[in-house]
């Protein structure tokens, strides 16, 4: 018990210093190098409550390909970085006023479950025990029945997004010389290849 | 083995789905130069095939709504009549768009294909019985406008007025997730007949439920562009391409104001008391923002984002009103909206100097004298939107107007009347435009044949729609009371 | 013999100690010998080149040049770590050491043995897959913290590599856990038992096969250290300790990838027939074998093949594997319904 609390609290205390110096530190990269941290973090604490199956996706996902995507974006940019800062201070009491009334929300759901217990026992689907099914089973019995729907529409959505960015940005310069590997591979020697008898000492 | 969810009800989003995908691979493999032309014209048929679909599946629901999808996809009277109204606008906006999208180099396959896609989103907004449904329904439709708004990519104008939709449109999707995670948060589901359940049977709401229904109306204001969450609207309005703009003002609305009326009648229905304050201030803003800021434009395309916060003002006004005939006079607003609409924007179409599309309101002086058709079939929809009878519109009004009488808004009603009147000032100015001024430089003479014929259809359905009435006000009937039934 | 837990008896922390000191032991002994392997890589590595060469190879140091790789070690550890002015000394000191910890903590799902397993968890094949996702990043930002266009193209060319290949690795996956059921490792190579993977899934080996060589950026996809174009890559750099880090990191990655290949086709540490003198054999080396083996193909192909164009390789990735592999993907799926083959 006490080291998985310990564990909470480190994951927990370190994912939340991340999260801060996502917006705090200077250089862009490094905010993103702690937005990674920080989603390592809740990768870990998923793995103390269980939910092993969502960590690793997580990880995955996030990590291994959308952050790394950020990063790539982040280390292209050419921004003045002093000149956004000037803002921030400028920015700051109405980013902080929203923030306010998000915590605040938060709490009164939090509030709401610890007040109305009653009311945690009627999720829409709520999870098996961990004797009956592990959590990667669990999520794919219901994803993939019940919530069948959802998820090809999710599909859909997914992909209108890649017809959205291919629409937007691809254009098919002219004067670019392709490889034609089907061509290549068609080629013939008889076709291609000419055997000049050379008489001696007269060249080509 | 689990068994398999009933399909059935959900057979035209899933023809929609797979026709959009056929259509990709059309294409992709048909020659480039044909490519757009074909898929436009499949497209269209396939639209129209969805629409014969929804008619055969609707045409069981007397026995009651039929679920399908494991309860998260509703088919009801009210669905077919909403589904009908979104297939007319993206049939007619596909119509309206060839000849423009062709001349300004917009000609790539991709464009029918997304409104293909934009049009199931919004089937599937239509046909939601849950909070998650809704919000990939409400999703999937909202990203492919986003493209389509910045789809004439060399342009300033397009592509900004894309990323503004896309940022405030991402913020209220933010809106609307928060909302629903309050919902359920509080009562436990996210299916709307579940959630009715928990708000029956808890003896006192919940404040963080009616917080969460606020978000809710909050976002999806954003979506059918009332105010205050209209701030988008003028610029996107204004810079996406002139059919883009015509599909928006036309079937999104028609499917985001769907959604608000099933949300707030079906799962939050009991809580009428709670958020009929919020809808009817957002309908007044709406009504006066529409009527006030219109006045001071002078593009007709921003003039036409103003007139639709306002007519989405007086829609809402039903709404308030709630119950029966409230919901009805609603969707009897919003179809005949529909038809106006498709209208004014064929005519704005033809709005073409020299091959070059011209949008200020003063390009229309004189019309009258070069294209006296163009004028008339203008004069006529000015009319009707103005709500001066014999014409449509009038009686458009009359529905909603009646419906916040009969629920005892008298302050509603009387501010709705008053904002009409402003508003049909500048109605009535573009006409005085048309037909007084000096004519200027004469508009292109050859159109498209499938504009034209919606632009006359449009303009002959708002004057001769209006003794027949009956055949939008029967169906939005059953379809109002489709939804109130228990 | 005096047992181990009476030591702590009553002390407070018994509980703690205790597995902690196993588990230390645990990790040595699974460190250690991949460390020694990765040193003997190296060597095998300059020995079948050379001999495919028709040279002879390192054959100075020791009997055979087998003390080689200690000599090499000793010298990078000799030399003086070189930190560019221009260069981001913090990150650039963290990305050799990430590269390095990544590729042995994977190592910790991996079933050398029947039961010999650190931690025999339910998502091993994710884990395994997160972490060579991770990969990426070692060098990414080793690339980035240099400040040197050479390292960053090496970079910004492995990142796009390994994302792309990663697409093709996954379904590859996939394709093999549906046909087990399970996300365990142990539970994959009991699924072998009686036939293993290779055969019936042969063009998902050798799509397998080929994605680790491009995710372990290894000839011929070796473009982010392309020397003839970009001098070194990423590593350019890099000198002494911190090379060495990214040296035997990369090592390491290839050693941990011939050993997912050998859990997920060629069924771990089974033997390949269940009779007398094969099945005497001890389950690890069976395990130690079959890994050398693919290592091996990793060798023959850099002597083999030229290095791949960057469009060739993107091609290769997206238009011809991803493809193939979610084919693959739908008709194992079929097949295994329509045959009921399906596990429960």
């Amino acid at each position: 018990m006490i080291v998985e609390a310990l564990a909470f609290y480190l994951f927990a205390a370190v994912a939340v210093a991340c999260g801060v110096m996502v917006i705090t530190s200077k250089n862009p990269v490094h905010s993103v190098l702690f937005l990674i941290l920080a989603f390592f973090n809740a990768a870990g604490l998923f793995v103390i409550q269980g939910a092993e199956f969502l960590a690793m996706i997580l990880v995955i996902v996030y990590v291994g390909a959308v952050a790394v995507l950020f990063l790539f974006v982040v280390m292209m940019l050419d921004v003045n970085f002093a000149e956004l800062r000037e803002g921030f201070a400028k920015y700051l009491p109405i980013g902080a006023a929203i923030g306010i009334v998000l915590l605040a929300e938060l709490v009164l759901i939090g509030a709401g479950w610890v007040f109305g217990p009653d009311v945690a026992g009627v999720a829409a689907s709520p999870t098996p025990a961990l004797s009956e099914a592990t959590n990667t089973e669990a999520i794919g019995r219901i994803l993939y029945t019940k919530y069948v729907y959802l998820f090809q529409g999710a599909g859909m959505v997914l992909l209108v997004a890649m017809v959205g960015a291919i629409v937007l940005t691809l254009r098919q310069r002219s004067g670019v010389k392709r490889q034609n590997i089907a061509a290549q591979v068609a080629r013939d020697a008889k076709a291609e290849v000419t055997v000049v008898k050379v008489p001696t000492g007269s060249g080509v | 083995m689990t068994e398999l969810p009933n399909f059935q009800p959900a057979t035209p989003e899933i023809f929609l789905a797979a026709a959009s995908m056929v259509l990709m691979m059309v294409g992709v493999f048909v020659k480039p130069k044909q490519a757009y032309r074909t898929v436009n014209t499949l497209a269209i048929l396939s639209l129209l095939a969805a629409a014969v679909l929804v008619i055969m599946v609707g045409g069981s629901t007397e026995a009651g709504p039929q679920l399908a999808m494991f309860d998260l996809f509703i088919m009801d009277d009210f669905a077919v009549f909403v589904k009908i109204l979104i297939l007319i606008g993206s049939v007619a906006a596909l119509i309206m768009s060839q000849g423009y999208v062709q001349r300004e180099g917009m000609a790539r396959f991709e464009f029918p294909i997304l409104i293909v896609f934009a049009t199931l989103g919004m089937l599937m907004m239509a046909s939601a019985n849950d909070l998650m449904a809704l919000y990939i329904g409400v999703e999937l439709q909202s990203l492919s406008l986003y493209v389509v708004a910045s789809f004439q990519r060399d342009s300033l104008r397009s592509t900004e007025s894309g990323l503004k939709y896309f940022v405030l449109g991402a913020l209220s999707s933010g809106l609307l997730l928060y909302g629903a995670s309050l919902v359920y948060g509080f009562s436990g589901a996210t299916q709307f007949d579940l959630i009715v359940q928990s708000i029956a049977s808890s003896e006192e709401t919940p404040l963080g439920l009616i917080v969460g229904i606020v978000f809710i109306i909050a976002a999806l204001a954003f979506k059918v562009s009332a105010a205050p969450f209209h701030m988008w609207t003028p610029d996107v309005y204004e810079g996406a391409p002139t059919p883009v703009t015509a599909f928006f003002s036309v079937a999104p609305k028609v499917a985001a104001m769907a959604l608000l009326l099933r949300v707030m009648l079906d799962p939050f229905g009991e809580l009428i008391i709670e958020w009929r304050q919020v809808i009817v201030l957002v309908s007044i803003l709406s009504m006066l923002l529409g009527a006030f800021a219109a006045i001071a434009q002078t593009n007709i395309k921003r003039l036409m984002a103003y007139s639709s916060i306002g007519h989405i003002g007086y829609a809402l006004m039903g709404l308030a009103a709630g119950g029966e005939i409230g919901l009805k006079g609603v969707l009897v607003y919003l179809a005949i909206y529909v038809v106006m609409n498709i209208g004014v924007f064929a005519c704005i179409l033809t709005m073409k100097v020299q091959d070059r599309m011209v949008e200020g309101i003063e390009d229309l002086a004189g019309l009258n004298s070069h294209a006296p058709i163009t004028a008339l079939v203008l004069l006529v929809l000015m009319f009707s939107m103005a709500g001066i009878p014999p014409t449509i519109g009038f009686f458009g009004k009359y529905y909603v107007f009646a419906a916040a009488l009969d629920a005892e808004l008298y302050a509603l009603a009387i501010i709705g009347a008053v904002t009409s009147v402003v508003s049909a000032f500048y109605y009535l100015r573009i006409i005085k435009v048309m037909y007084f001024d000096e004519p200027k430089e004469a508009f292109d003479k050859r159109q498209p044949a499938g504009l034209r014929g919606v632009m006359v259809t449009s303009g002959f359905l708002s004057v001769a729609l209006a003794p027949f009435l009956s055949v939008i006000v029967t169906p939005a009937g059953i379809a109002a009371a489709s939804i109130l039934a228990p | 013999m005096v047992n181990p837990e009476l030591w702590f008896e009553g002390v407070w922390w018994s509980g703690y100690a205790l597995p902690t000191a196993t588990i230390v032991m645990y990790i040595l002994a699974i460190v250690i010998p991949v460390l020694i392997s990765v040193a003997y890589l190296t060597y095998a590595e300059r020995k079948v080149i050379g001999w495919m060469q028709l040279r002879k190879g390192p054959n100075v140091v020791g009997p055979f040049g087998l003390l080689q790789p200690f000599a090499d070690g000793l010298k990078l550890f000799l030399k003086e770590t070189i930190i560019p002015s221009g260069a981001n000394a913090a990150l650039f000191v963290c990305a050799p050491m990430l590269t390095f910890i990544l590729s042995l903590i994977a190592w910790a799902v991996i079933p050398f043995d029947e039961g010999w397993v650190l931690a025999d968890i339910n998502v091993g094949i994710l884990y395994l897959f997160a972490i060579s996702s991770l990969g990426v990043y070692g060098i990414i930002i080793a690339g980035w913290a240099s400040n040197s266009k050479y390292a960053f193209l090496g970079a910004l060319r492995s990142a796009a590599q390994m994302v792309s290949y990663e697409v093709s690795m996954g379904f590859v996956i996939v394709s093999v856990l549906i046909i087990v059921g399970s996300l365990n490792l142990s539970a994959v190579v009991e699924a072998q038992r009686g036939l293993w993977f290779v055969v019936p899934m042969f063009p998902m080996f050798v799509i397998f096969f080929v994605s680790i060589l491009a995710e372990t950026n290894r000839a011929p996809f070796d473009l982010p250290e392309a020397e003839a174009e970009l001098v070194s890559g990423y590593n350019v750099e890099y000198s002494a300790m911190t090379f060495a880090l990214f040296f035997l990191g990369e090592y390491a990655n290839m050693i941990l990838m011939s050993a997912m290949a050998t859990t997920l086709f060629l069924g771990g540490w089974l033997p390949p027939v269940d009779i007398a003198p094969f099945n005497l054999i001890p389950g690890v080396i069976w395990f130690g074998l079959k890994t050398a083996l693919i290592l091996f193909g990793f060798l023959w192909v850099r002597a083999t093949f030229p290095r791949y164009r960057y469009d060739q390789l993107m091609r290769l990735g997206w238009k011809v594997f991803l493809p193939f592999s979610l084919f693959w993907v739908v008709a194992t799926a079929g097949v295994l319904v329509a045959f009921d083959w399906l596990p429960d």
